[in-house]
Parts: structure tokens; C-alpha cells; sequence
């Protein structure tokens, strides 16, 4: 069902396109550095929407929106930033979208979910540190439900409380994160 | 009767914990915080993701078949943060314009898709395409979704032609979905809602061969 991978033509043929604005000379090396630097920012994508569909459809839209940036050939530094900015702009899109509010009001919401840049805060160091500044009771559902796996009915068992009670404990202790997330 | 917070999030949480895609509904705005911290927390149980093979020789193709000629609206422009006026740069797939109904560009994307050096790629038996269902196929970097129709078929491209979003085949309805905002096309390309001007999906050739094989001109 699918075709053939191979190229038909070799696209870092030196000067096939010699006159053409914005080509790098190995059209395969400028590949492999943006493909390089798209790792980047799907990981950042990732940590912020939590699933790898929506991770790759968003990471996709990032690369296609910067084609002509990554065309001119710059240095990988010179790049990174551009992406990451672009990449801002398709994740506010996205919760824009799927939530039905408007940029304004996500802008004003969720400031910091979608303004960060690449950091060295890898996103399980990052839950470690929200989770640190909640309570017992809301650390614990949180880390048996998200780190741990478990089930609602094994949280429950755990907790020696009833399905019920988890569900509602756990949506106070995602607000309660968000807060925390925020304060930080 | 609303759906309760707790069980709006916990049905958010569920589908997070199994790596499926954010499905939001009306009224999940409400609890955005509790949403997004919750798809935080997911991936955080998941450790340090990277893209997958099968997904970066995607982007690597997608990167290296972009059509070089292309227009770039000057909002699309703004948007992707180039600062040029429309126009002005040949050379990306960014011609898009990201507002229903505008533009030249719109009136490339309906066009065919015809690759440079392009070459028809087998993409299976007749026999195994159901009557009327969309079949999604690769044909190289080409993504397309084939039509039978008694003893012909058709194909459009796989790509929304607003946003850069691989569309599914929803089987009920008989429409493509964009997973990435809320509008589908008919089977002829045609976007399905009147009210929200889109330019048609980008015509893809496909044909039946004398073997009773279907082939896609891809790359």
C-alpha cells in the first residue's frame, strides 16, 4: 500500500537550481539540521498537549509555516528562536481552536502554558515541582492517576475512597496544579 | 443534562492516559486549567518524547517536496512572522493563507497534484476498496484519499487545504474531518459546510490499470 520511498530526483544535486533565491547548496543537509531542530519543538509541543497525534499535526504545522526560513539556510541558532515563536503561535491556535475561546482570553488564561520557550525543565521535573507545592491529598491522586497508571478504581482502592470522590479530588487537584504552574 | 466537571476532566484524563488525541468538547473551555495541566501531566508520565521514525522521514519528505512556487499571503506572512509583503518570496508552503476565502492562494490549492518526476505507485487491488469509502494512501510524499466508484476511482489529496492537517475518513457521514478545526469535505473535495468558504482539496490522479490495480500519481 505504499510507494516507493526512493527519490526520483536527488535534491542536493550541486546547482540545480543555481539562480533561485534562498537555496542552500545541500537542500539535504538544510533537511537534516531543521529536522534537528524540529525534534526541539515537538518535544516542546509534547509536554504541552500530552499526546503524540496531536503532537506530530502540530509539529507538521510548525515545519510548513517555516519552509521559507529554514530555505535560507541560516545557522541552527539563528533559526531555533523562529521556530519556537512559530511554535507558540500553532499551540495558541490549537487550544484556541479545540476550547472555542478566543486568543485574547487563552492569552490571558493560560499565559504561561504557551509562552515558554525551550528550557531545561524537562516536563516530568516540571510536574515533580507543581506537585511538591500541593497538598497531600491532591500530590497523591495526581502521581498514583499520572505517574503511577493507575486506575480510577485503584486510586480509589489506594485512597480508601469511592470512585466518585477520586474523580471529583482529581479535578481540584488538576485546577489546584494549574494554579500552582502558574504562581511558579 | 450538562456533563458533570469532574467527569468532563476525567473523560479528557482517560483519553490522555491511553496516547489519544485531545477531544474536546462544548463546554470543556470551563475547566481549560484543569485541561491543560492535565495534558501536562500526561506527558510528564510519559518521559522525553521524540519523534518517531516513521514521523520524521514524514516532515523530511514533506521538507524536501514543497513546492517552490508558491504564493505567500501577507497575512500568512505576518503570522509565520517573515515581515514581508505578499508576494515577495517564492519558495514556501506557508502560501496558505490562514483566512477562509482569501487570496490567490486559494486558488492553487484546488489545483492538481502533479509532482515533479512524478510516477504512479501501486497502492493496492480494486477489490480492496470498498464502494464510496475514503482509503487513505501514500504515494511517496503524496497522501491521498481514494474513492471507488463501481469500476473507476477518484483521489484527493490527504491534506486539509486550510490548515496543514491530515484529514480522517468519518464513515457515518461520508466526509473527511480536519482534526484540527471543525470542517469536513465530501468525497469530491468539496468542502461540506456552504457557510464556511474553503477552497476545494487539491485533486490527486488516481486510475485503475487492465490488472485491476490502483495506482496514485505520487512521488
Amino acid at each position: 500500500m505504499t510507494g516507493d520511498p526512493s527519490r526520483p530526483d536527488d535534491p542536493s544535486t550541486p546547482n540545480e537550481h543555481a539562480g533561485e533565491v534562498v537555496e542552500l547548496p545541500s537542500a539535504t543537509r538544510a533537511t537534516d539540521i531543521a529536522l534537528d531542530e524540529l525534534e526541539l519543538v515537538y518535544a516542546f509541543i509534547y509536554a504541552r498537549v500530552g499526546n503524540r497525534a496531536d503532537a506530530e499535526d502540530l509539529t507538521q504545522q510548525v515545519a510548513m509555516k517555516a519552509i521559507p526560513r529554514l530555505r535560507q539556510g541560516a545557522p541552527a541558532s539563528a533559526i531555533r528562536g523562529y521556530l519556537f515563536a512559530t511554535a507558540r503561535s500553532v499551540l495558541g491556535a490549537f487550544w484556541s481552536m479545540r476550547l472555542g475561546l478566543s486568543q485574547a482570553e487563552l492569552h490571558e488564561d493560560l499565559v504561561l502554558a504557551v509562552q515558554q520557550g525551550p528550557t531545561s525543565d524537562e516536563p516530568a521535573e516540571r510536574a515533580q515541582r507543581i506537585l511538591a507545592g500541593l497538598s497531600d491529598n491532591y500530590r497523591r491522586v495526581l502521581e498514583l492517576r499520572f505517574l503511577h497508571g493507575y486506575s480510577l478504581k485503584e486510586v480509589a482502592a489506594e485512597m480508601r475512597s469511592t470512585v466518585g470522590a477520586v474523580k471529583v479530588m482529581q479535578l481540584r487537584a488538576l485546577r489546584a496544579a494549574a494554579k500552582v504552574d502558574t504562581d511558579a | 443534562m450538562p456533563e458533570k466537571p469532574e467527569h468532563r476532566v476525567e473523560r479528557i484524563v482517560s483519553d490522555l492516559l491511553r496516547g489519544r488525541r485531545l477531544r474536546l468538547r462544548a463546554g470543556d473551555a470551563e475547566e481549560k486549567e484543569a485541561i491543560t495541566a492535565a495534558a501536562r501531566f500526561a506527558s510528564a508520565s510519559q518521559g522525553p518524547q521524540r519523534m518517531s521514525p516513521a514521523f520524521r522521514r514524514r516532515l523530511a519528505e514533506i521538507l524536501e517536496s514543497t513546492p517552490r512556487e508558491t504564493w505567500l499571503t501577507r497575512r500568512a506572512a505576518l503570522v509565520a512572522g517573515l515581515g514581508v509583503a505578499a508576494g515577495a518570496l517564492a519558495g514556501g508552503l506557508v502560501g496558505r493563507s490562514l483566512e477562509p476565502g482569501s487570496g490567490p492562494a486559494l486558488q492553487a490549492a484546488s489545483s492538481p497534484v502533479l509532482p515533479k518526476n512524478g510516477r504512479w505507485t501501486d497502492v493496492g487491488a480494486l477489490a480492496d476498496f470498498k464502494e464510496g469509502a475514503g482509503k487513505l494512501v501514500k504515494a511517496g510524499a503524496v497522501g491521498a484519499f481514494v474513492f471507488r466508484r463501481g469500476e473507476s476511482v477518484s483521489a484527493v489529496s490527504s491534506m486539509c487545504s486550510h490548515l496543514p492537517c491530515e484529514l480522517w475518513w468519518d464513515a457515518k457521514p461520508g466526509l473527511l474531518d480536519c482534526p484540527c478545526h471543525p470542517v469536513s469535505f465530501t468525497p469530491d473535495g468539496k468542502p461540506s459546510s456552504p457557510s464556511y468558504t474553503l477552497p476545494d482539496l487539491n485533486e490527486v490522479k488516481a486510475r485503475v490499470t487492465d490488472a485491476g490495480r490502483v495506482e496514485v500519481l505520487g512521488t
